[in-house]
């Protein structure tokens, strides 16, 4: 079994982003890197499936530029088999879906299992287009996977409102992980180690015969309006007076 | 040459401080002080998946191989993180003895054929006597303590055979014991002669290793202070915007910023052999407690009466740095070999072959 996981360069959760001075994106300077937690949800799980089954090989591919391959190292420190780096400049989420489908036409993967969302843009778009472009079944927001009949099909737990969804299809098929799948391990030393020595596959996206345009123009990125400060009530009737009257919450 | 840790090594850092940072929070920290043992089989086993406790043996045991310098932004994080673990008695200073014991054959290979692979696998922790410290760290949790016996043999006996007494300790994450035991012929490993060179080295990584979290510790009551002096506003403005405040933080910033390429040299020293390496670790355990010390000094300043109430998580940090800089050593001490080194060179005289360890602290 061949699974494809995806792995995007995106700002770590815990740093401060700042609007850049001409509003058009962040400022990128001395911002820590990592892999979209989503992403490594996904990896993740290929590796909980491989070392089920024994035989499965994991291929993690990022699209972006070369310093995506800090990310590829940590998926193949994770225990990823290989990587692939796909150069690109900047590319939104419709060609990024192009350029997936493409190397799933090369890699011809059973199973592609990316993070439901990036952390930077919240798109949310890249898992549907892939499945659509490819025609296979998709299930997104997952939070509990199956594998049966060998590995031809899957059984899917989604998490939509007010309940759960379960979801059965054949493979090859795409899979957006939630944030409840699983709980990613860390990469540890032996597997660092090992990870200098699998091999990353380089590919420009120009190489790919698709069209890598943008399909939408970002006009402005502002910062999130500054909170207001908070106040100090004199007594709990003037706090509940405030809840129903101001904040509207009671 | 080039200084500049690898990526593997960084990224090795970022996976510990990753682990600690969800495992080793300061509820758990609290979790584990009102606990019986004050210790954690998952967070040590945790450790050991990443291949830290197995970090400095080698493969045959189960290890990976490697050197003191692959290991050092490791320990800065277990400090960072005030991790309760015995990763220095462990890993720095017993199962290394054990190892390099076990190179003659004999009793003491059997021993570390047995324990050494447990140790790595996260399945065993160690704990060591040493004429350096009064008391034996974490005798309660280790499986297989190395003990000394009056005439100076090194012993190796299991937890059962020994009956511990608990001593008090101002840090409530430390575990310190006295053991009565019956040396005997079955578990000696090393006569007095050949015992101490190997304590000689064990304390130099030991202290080494303290040397390291103490960076972690007193970045942590840095980072603390910080943080405090941000949100805490006095004459309508945050304190930390105030010269008194925030040039006292900036001093004990510089401290941690010059011990930390000492305790680096220290790690490369010992991974290389040096012949000045105990040296060097002397002035990284001097230079890294007094930075430690002047950053828990200096944060409980910042802190001001509220950094005395237990509800704080400062004080954790602060008892872990005094209590390290009484281990393995302290700076006093530290600072006594080098002058020691210092003035027999200008003497042109031979130094000192061995440490003299009876009173160290």
């Amino acid at each position: 079994m061949k699974i494809l996981v995806t792995a995007k360069r995106v700002p770590d959760p815990e740093t401060t982003i700042k609007v850049n001075a001409d509003g058009t994106g962040i400022e990128e300077a001395g911002i820590k890197w990592v892999v979209n937690p989503f992403d490594e949800i996904a990896i993740e799980e290929a590796l909980r499936i491989k070392e089920a089954q024994g035989e499965a090989e994991v291929v993690i591919v990022s699209v972006g530029s070369a310093d995506c391959q800090e990310q590829l190292r940590t998926g193949l420190a994770m225990g990823a088999d290989r990587a692939i780096l796909v150069s690109a400049d900047n590319p939104d989420p419709t060609a990024v879906s192009r350029i997936l489908e493409k190397i799933v036409e090369q890699e011809s993967p059973d199973l592609v299992i990316m993070g439901k969302q990036a952390i930077d843009d919240d798109s949310n778009e890249v898992g549907q287009m892939l499945a659509q472009r490819l025609g296979w079944p998709q299930a997104t927001f997952i939070s509990e996977l199956e594998l049966a009949g060998g590995g031809g099909s899957a059984t899917c737990v989604r998490e939509i409102d007010g309940g759960l969804e379960t979801l059965s299809f054949p493979l090859p098929a795409v899979i957006t992980a939630d944030l409840r799948l699983n709980e990613p391990r860390y990469a540890s030393l032996p597997g660092i180690m090992k990870a200098r020595k699998k091999p990353m596959e380089e590919i420009d996206a120009s190489s790919l015969g698709i069209e890598l345009g943008r399909s939408v123009t970002i006009v402005s990125v502002q910062p999130p309006p500054e909170r207001a400060a908070g106040r100090v009530v004199e007594s709990v009737d003037e706090l509940i007076a405030a809840l129903q009257g101001e904040a509207k919450v009671l | 040459m080039d200084f500049h840790f690898n990526e593997e090594q960084l990224m090795f850092r970022d996976s510990v401080r990753a682990l600690l940072e969800r495992d080793c929070t300061a509820d758990v920290l609290r979790e584990l002080w009102a606990g019986e043992s004050g210790r954690s089989d998952g967070l040590w086993s945790g450790l050991a998946e990443l291949g830290l406790t197995g970090l400095l043996l080698a493969e045959e045991h189960g290890g990976l191989g490697m050197a003191e310098v692959d290991l050092v932004l490791a320990l800065e994080e277990s400090g960072r993180a005030c991790l309760p673990e015995p990763l220095v008695e462990t890993v720095l200073a017993a199962a290394p003895l054990l190892e390099t014991l076990a190179a003659g054959g004999g009793t003491p290979a059997s021993v570390a054929d047995k324990w050494l692979p447990l140790v790595a696998a996260g399945e065993a922790r160690l704990a060591i006597e040493h004429p350096a410290n009064p008391c034996v760290a974490d005798a309660h949790v280790a499986e297989l303590l190395l003990l000394l016996a009056d005439d100076g043999s090194l012993h190796a006996v299991a937890r059962a055979q020994v009956e511990l007494t608990r001593q008090p300790c101002n840090d409530a994450a430390r575990r310190l014991f006295t053991v009565d035991w019956k040396p005997g012929d079955d578990s000696l490993l090393a006569k007095a002669a050949g015992a101490t060179r190997l304590l000689d080295a064990a304390f130099d990584r030991a202290a080494f290793g303290c040397a390291a979290q103490q960076l972690g510790i007193g970045q942590k009551l840095i980072d603390l202070a910080v943080d405090y002096a941000g949100q805490r506003e006095q004459f309508g403005r945050a304190i930390g915007s105030f010269q008194a405040v925030k040039h006292h933080l900036a001093t004990a910033q510089v401290a941690v910023e010059f011990a930390r390429p000492v305790v680096y040299r220290a790690a490369c020293s010992l991974a290389t052999g040096h012949t000045d390496a105990g040296l060097h670790v002397s002035q990284a355990k001097a230079m890294a407690d007094e930075a430690a010390l002047l950053a828990a000094r200096t944060s409980l300043q910042v802190h001001g009466g509220i950094g005395y109430t237990w509800e704080v998580d400062l004080h954790a940090w602060m008892k872990r740095a005094w209590a390290l800089e009484m281990t393995w050593g302290g700076s006093a001490w530290h600072r006594g070999r080098l002058a020691d080194a210092v003035l027999a060179d200008i003497d042109n005289k031979p130094r000192e072959g061995q440490l003299q360890l009876q009173g160290v602290n």
